[in-house]
């Protein structure tokens, strides 16, 4: 296809480009809500780990719907790559479905990631795709959720899928669907996912296909092309404020997915007027443990900060993407090569992100903030109901401190950054499993002193009901403390207890494997803090006295960070 | 006798007062008066009283929309508070669901809780998942945290205890004890607030409803005791957010379930307006100045939602789903960033108001785009307010300046996208929860919403609009019809089979003693009585659930017990409508029981638009109107209470009255219905 339709169309005005944008958006949101209602699983039903999207025929992402995954924009990315790259667009046909996960071959950022595309035609001529992505709760490999530590290479974590074409003509291929389906645990859940994410795909196609209906395609393309240079435009605008020079900053990785050694990752950030070049040549090579992330996905957790510190209203499409550039060699932790495992890839996402922000803290100081909790920290604790006999997992990612700000303090206990899934109620928790969370809430100095000070690490203590069962936990930023910014203190880093008989009596490591717990025995969860902004000597004495009277920190640390207590 | 509705509003206070004797409807409209809102209420009693000929001792009831809860809220004016909650969770109100408001935004927080760390206070008690003591309240603990309490200066205080739900004792003590040694402030109690699990949506609830206690409290008495005065035999009720009536002192204690007072009340006015109308099944479009209000309203019945954000604050009580967008008259166009032109949220609100207001405002707004298309007249309110075209003209000069366009072709680009905002929002009440807006009509009303529903219908393919009789004063006329009712729930988590039906049976009498108990302190007769329930229901294992309603009784009768068995298909029926699915094999359990005690007490509905009448309607004019940018068409203006039952109307045509205007697109025709509803077909 040689010829565009929209030659000779004069660019739609911005009336007409908002009120068609605004439709689009009805697509993704609509198509969001449908996967996420038909699906089996609740990872996507609940914790809504899943995206939708539509693209242009060049593979350009025009529009996500708005609860959409930061990370999953890579993966819309890599996907459309790696197919247009794969097949000629004479090979592309109504109805033909393609999915991938490989995050080597596929365009993926891990596998329980699945992609799915559909191209879609009106009038025989090709108008764009229709994405989305779903996180599958199984995707095979060694250990069951395929997200397990300890792996070392992309073999071990679950089926790989290349870009490939899952329906022909709008007829499934029985066959290749047989071995996704295989290959998988709880083949029911899985296949209800996928079923899901057809329905999905299909319901976004009808509509765009409405939309063109109704105001002819030509415009609509018109319009992808509009909607993408006009944020391209907006985003060009705003790295042009930022003040040009050559930015770096280093921070580390706690362990290497398998041994805790210091692991680093380093940013070369380089403004020259509308350009932005991230280089995170010196990073280290890709590790032996699975917190690897390929190039694409290092890209889209550079978009996010990006959009976050310069315009966060940004619409999120390829002119962000386009205004980027993003460089690591092959080969290392940012830009990893087959067979790198990649299953923990969020924790070194938040990493990327405060590397970014430390960065460009010099020439946008208003807009930076100290480092956040900077991980997904998560506790599992699984075994078997003594009541019923039943068998029981509970997962759970906790929030921490989110760092201080240039105008007020770090949020205490939150979920930050490409993360934003909700805690479990207590009462749902002890409704559902055999545990007792005896306490929840904020630890005491967690948060960085500063000017503005750094938000505070969340404390959870749970104990099994009558039984034994199997703790795991990840903990990232647990060697290392969050560190504050221009002035401000580090926030406290987090740690894993055991406690017996209401004592705390051993530190577990930072990623503790299958650990038994006793019924007289507890675990404690503390998750990380976040680091200050700015002097604490500038902090405002009326602040200063709501930290003594809220009682979030003792009075030893106010004394070392603020002084003494003024006499009465 | 008269039954009264009185809906207070940012602007205006509405009434609407009906005889039940003989139908007869008298509509009256007075400036609302925000630092005390009772003296709008009862000056614009007094002259509707005057007008109207209505005597002191004839007013039976007097039904009252509020904001005042939301308002305080908002604007963050209601009591010091404390908090007393179970050892180990003090920080559970300030972390929440420990999520962000928005991904990409790294300034924007949830608000602080009402009630800082330092006035929230820990006592030593647990109770388990299964209701069992897992660690006894001792007196001496009960002593220890209401000293602390009384340390403090506080208005109000919230009991949040983990579990309350299942075993309520330890918060009752704890308020006993409170009530003894601090009799003059305000006290919430989880369990009472709402007994449901999920502890921070339970304890945010009972925090804002003890924040609000003391404000709306002597709101309530006074409003009462002057009200009492002027109409001595009336009743009054209070209108809460689910739909329905109770009496001033539940409103005193349970203050956050007003907090959707107002467009409640609209929901019920709809529904019917639209069941007089023959439409069981509407979606409602009510615009107003500043924002717009869908509902969507199937079988005669409003959908009923329990959890909202009322001032950033998540609340979970039962409420009318609806779905609020900033879309209004007073909607401001700007350009954002990237050069788009956007409409909303932000607002020119009341003042200054839009620029064709005359009182300063210079910004582009909906209502000025309104009035240069000719689709507005140049006078509001009967002549009461002048309207400038040539002020609203120049608002909009620099926009169409800058999109070279001209003036009108801009005023229709700012109408679009206000548009396709609220084609939005009915989207997400219909098309994204498993219905299709072309099966149900839009019930157009507020000032503006008759304005833009034949743009808002084209859009979606809707093909019937219904414009009531009276559309700005429809939530006064909701008051009017409305029924007394009180919502009670109890949190049992109980798989669905056999022998769990048996079991629910003693939960399901006690829930039915305390509705006929509040029935009875109701004074509602036993004919007037009845009890909707239902059955919060889930899959095993899936952390949300739908409401499936059973049976509905009537005046006491014992329900069928063997019907439960019902259930599970109408869940299965509902999980398929809801999630685009459902499963035989996979359990099922019940979270919930939940009973709406409802006690009639609305009047009984007469035909008010008097003779049917086939003649030609004849206009009071005409002007010229744009309904594309090319041109304007001559277009004839009728006046809404000359049209009579049985005349018609064929687009283009304007219908103006007091408080609302109504376009009728070319293509359209609008007829009037025995009810004086103008029903409206689209592209006839």
């Amino acid at each position: 296809m040689t010829t565009s339709r929209t030659e000779n169309i004069p660019s739609p005005d911005p009336v007409t480009t908002e009120i068609m944008s605004n439709a689009l958006q009805s697509v993704v949101d609509e198509a969001f809500i449908a996967l996420m209602k038909s699906a089996y699983s609740t990872n996507i039903k609940e914790r809504h780990d899943h995206s939708c999207a539509i693209v242009d025929r060049r593979g350009k992402l025009v529009t996500q719907a708005y609860n959409s995954i930061p990370v999953h924009v890579a993966s819309v990315l890599g996907q459309m790559e790696a197919l247009l790259k794969k097949y000629d667009l004479s090979e592309i046909h109504e109805g033909d479905i393609f999915a991938a996960n490989d995050p080597h071959e596929g365009g993926g950022t891990h596998l329980p990631d699945v992609s799915l595309a559909k191209p879609v035609f009106v009038d025989g001529e090709l108008l764009g795709f229709v994405c989305n992505i779903a996180h599958h709760a199984d995707i095979g490999g060694m250990s069951p959720g395929s997200m397990a530590g300890g792996m070392s290479e992309i073999y071990q974590e679950g089926l790989r899928i290349p870009v490939i074409k899952l329906f022909r003509r709008g007829t499934l291929d029985q066959d290749l669907f047989d071995i996704l389906l295989l290959n998988v645990r709880v083949r029911d859940e899985r296949r209800g996912d996928y079923n899901a994410q057809f329905a999905a795909l299909n319901l976004a196609e009808r509509r765009l296909q409405d939309i063109a209906a109704k105001n002819s395609a030509a415009l609509v393309a018109k319009v992808f092309e509009e909607i993408i240079t006009r944020t391209g435009r907006r985003m060009a605008d705003a790295i042009a404020g930022i003040p040009d020079g050559v930015y770096t900053f280093e921070d580390v990785m706690d362990d290497d997915g398998r041994e805790a050694i210091n692991v680093p990752i380093k940013l070369t950030a380089t403004i020259d007027g509308e350009r932005a070049i991230f280089d995170f040549t010196g990073t280290s090579p890709q590790t032996p443990g699975n917190i690897n992330i390929p190039l694409h996905g290092t890209k889209a957790a550079v978009c996010y900060c990006l959009k976050a510190m310069l315009d966060p209203e940004i619409p999120n499409n390829h002119g962000v993407l386009d205004a980027v550039e993003v460089t690591a060699p092959p080969g290392t932790m940012l830009s990893c090569v087959a067979p790198a495992s990649v299953a923990s890839r969020a924790h070194t996402s938040q990493r990327i992100i405060d590397v970014v922000i430390g960065a460009l803290a010099t020439p946008l100081p208003e807009a930076a903030v100290g480092a956040a909790n900077g991980a997904n920290s998560m506790a599992v604790f699984a075994g078997s109901d003594p009541d019923t006999g039943e068998a029981y997992v509970y997962l759970e990612t906790l929030g921490g401190g989110f760092g201080g700000r240039n105008d007020r303090d770090g949020k205490d206990g939150v979920q930050v950054h490409i993360t934003n899934t909700s805690n479990l109620p207590v009462e749902a928790i002890e409704m559902e499993y055999p545990l007792l969370v005896e306490s929840y809430g904020l630890i005491q100095d967690s948060g960085g002193a500063g000017k503005y000070r750094g938000g505070m690490g969340l404390q959870r203590v749970v104990r099994p009901l009558g039984h034994t069962c199997i703790f795991n936990g990840v903990g990232e930023r647990f060697r290392n403390q969050p560190w504050g910014i221009f002035g401000g203190k580090p926030g406290a880093s987090g740690s894993f207890w055991l406690m017996e008989d209401d004592k705390a009596t051993r530190q577990l490591a930072h990623k503790p494997p299958d650990m038994e717990l006793h019924p007289h025995q507890a675990v404690v969860v503390n998750t990380p803090g976040a680091g200050g902004y700015g002097d604490p000597a500038e902090r405002e004495p009326a602040a200063v006295a709501d930290d003594r009277a809220s009682g979030k920190f003792s009075e030893a640390y106010m004394t070392e960070h603020y002084g003494p207590a003024p006499k009465e | 006798m008269w039954f009264i509705g009185v809906d207070v509003g940012g602007t205006f206070t509405d009434f609407h007062a009906l005889n039940t004797a003989d139908g007869r409807v008298e509509l009256h409209k007075t400036p609302s008066t925000p630092d005390d809102p009772s003296r709008a209420i009862l000056d614009g009693l007094g002259a509707l009283m005057a007008s109207a000929g209505i005597k002191a001792d004839e007013i039976g009831r007097l039904a009252h929309g509020t904001t005042v809860a939301t308002n305080t809220l908002i604007q963050r004016k209601g009591a010091s508070v404390a908090v007393i909650t179970t050892e180990g969770f003090k920080d559970l109100l300030e972390i929440g669901r420990q999520i962000r408001p928005k991904m990409y935004d790294m300034k924007a927080d949830h608000p602080p809780p009402l009630a800082p760390r330092h006035m929230r206070f820990e006592v030593n008690e647990r109770i388990g998942g299964k209701g069992q003591e897992i660690r006894p309240l001792t007196e001496e603990g009960i002593n220890a945290v209401v000293d602390a309490v009384a340390g403090v200066e506080t208005d109000a205080c919230a009991v949040c205890l983990l579990f309350s739900f299942l075993a309520p004792d330890h918060e009752r003590r704890i308020g006993a004890a409170l009530r003894e040694r601090l009799p003059d402030i305000g006290i919430s109690l989880s369990s009472e607030v709402q007994p449901e699990f999920r502890e921070y949506e339970r304890f945010s609830t009972t925090l804002l409803n003890a924040y609000l206690q003391p404000v709306i409290g002597r709101y309530m008495k006074t409003l009462g005791r002057r009200f009492a005065e002027v109409a001595p035999k009336a009743r009054l009720g209070i209108n809460q957010s689910s739909g329905g009536l109770m009496s001033v002192e539940r409103a005193g204690d349970m203050p956050i379930r007003t907090a959707l007072s107002g467009p409640a009340a609209g929901t019920v006015g709809a529904i019917h307006q639209a069941a007089l109308a023959g439409r069981p099944d509407v979606i409602t479009l009510d615009m107003g100045g500043t924002s717009a209000d869908v509902a969507l309203i199937q079988g005669n019945e409003a959908g009923i939602g329990y959890d909202r954000n009322v001032a950033g604050f998540p609340i979970r009580l039962p409420m009318i789903d609806i779905h609020t967008v900033g879309a209004g008259g007073g909607s401001i166009a700007w350009f954002d960033r990237d050069g788009l032109m956007k409409v909303g949220p932000l607002s020119a609100g009341a003042e200054p108001g839009p620029a064709c207001y005359g009182r300063g405002g210079t910004e582009p707004t909906v209502s000025d785009a309104n009035l240069v298309l000719g689709r507005l007249p140049d006078s509001l309110i009967g002549g009461a307010m002048r309207l400038d075209v040539e002020l609203a003209r120049q608002a909009i000069q620099p926009t169409a300046d800058r999109l070279g366009f001209t003036v009108e072709k801009t005023a229709l680009g700012i109408l679009g996208i206000v548009v396709a905002n609220m084609v939005r929002a009915v989207r997400s009440i219909s098309v994204e929860r498993g219905h299709d807006p072309r099966d149900f009509a839009l019930m157009a009303f507020g000032g503006a919403g008759a304005l833009h529903a034949g743009d808002v219908a084209r859009e979606l393919e809707m093909r019937e609009i219904i414009v009531p009789p009276a559309p700005g004063i429809l939530c006064a006329q909701g008051l009017v019809v409305s029924d007394l009712k009180e919502d009670f729930v109890a949190t049992r988590r109980l798989p669905y089979d056999a022998e769990t039906l048996a079991a629910v049976a003693g939960d399901l009498a006690d829930l039915r003693g305390r509705a006929e108990a509040w029935f009875a302190e109701e004074g509602i007769a036993m004919a007037d009585r009845s009890l909707r329930i239902a059955f919060d229901m889930r899959y095993v294992r899936q952390n949300f659930e739908l409401t499936v309603p059973w049976v509905e009784i009537e005046g006491g009768v014992e329900p069928d017990m063997s019907s439960l068995e019902a259930l599970r298909a109408r869940f299965y029926e509902l999980h398929e409508r809801t999630y685009g699915h459902y499963t035989e094999t996979d359990p099922i359990e019940i979270v919930n029981i939940r009973v709406a005690a409802v006690g009639r007490t609305a009047p009984e509905q007469k035909a008010i638009a008097g003779e049917a009448s086939s003649s030609e309607p004849s206009p009071i004019g005409s002007r010229a109107v744009w309904f594309a940018a090319e041109a304007s068409v001559e277009t004839p203006v009728y006046e809404r209470a000359s049209l009579s039952a049985g005349q018609s109307v064929r687009g283009p045509a304007v219908v103006e009255q007091l408080d609302a205007l109504t376009v009728i697109h070319p293509g359209d025709l609008a007829r009037v219905d025995a009810h004086g509803n103008l029903i409206i077909e689209v592209g006839a």
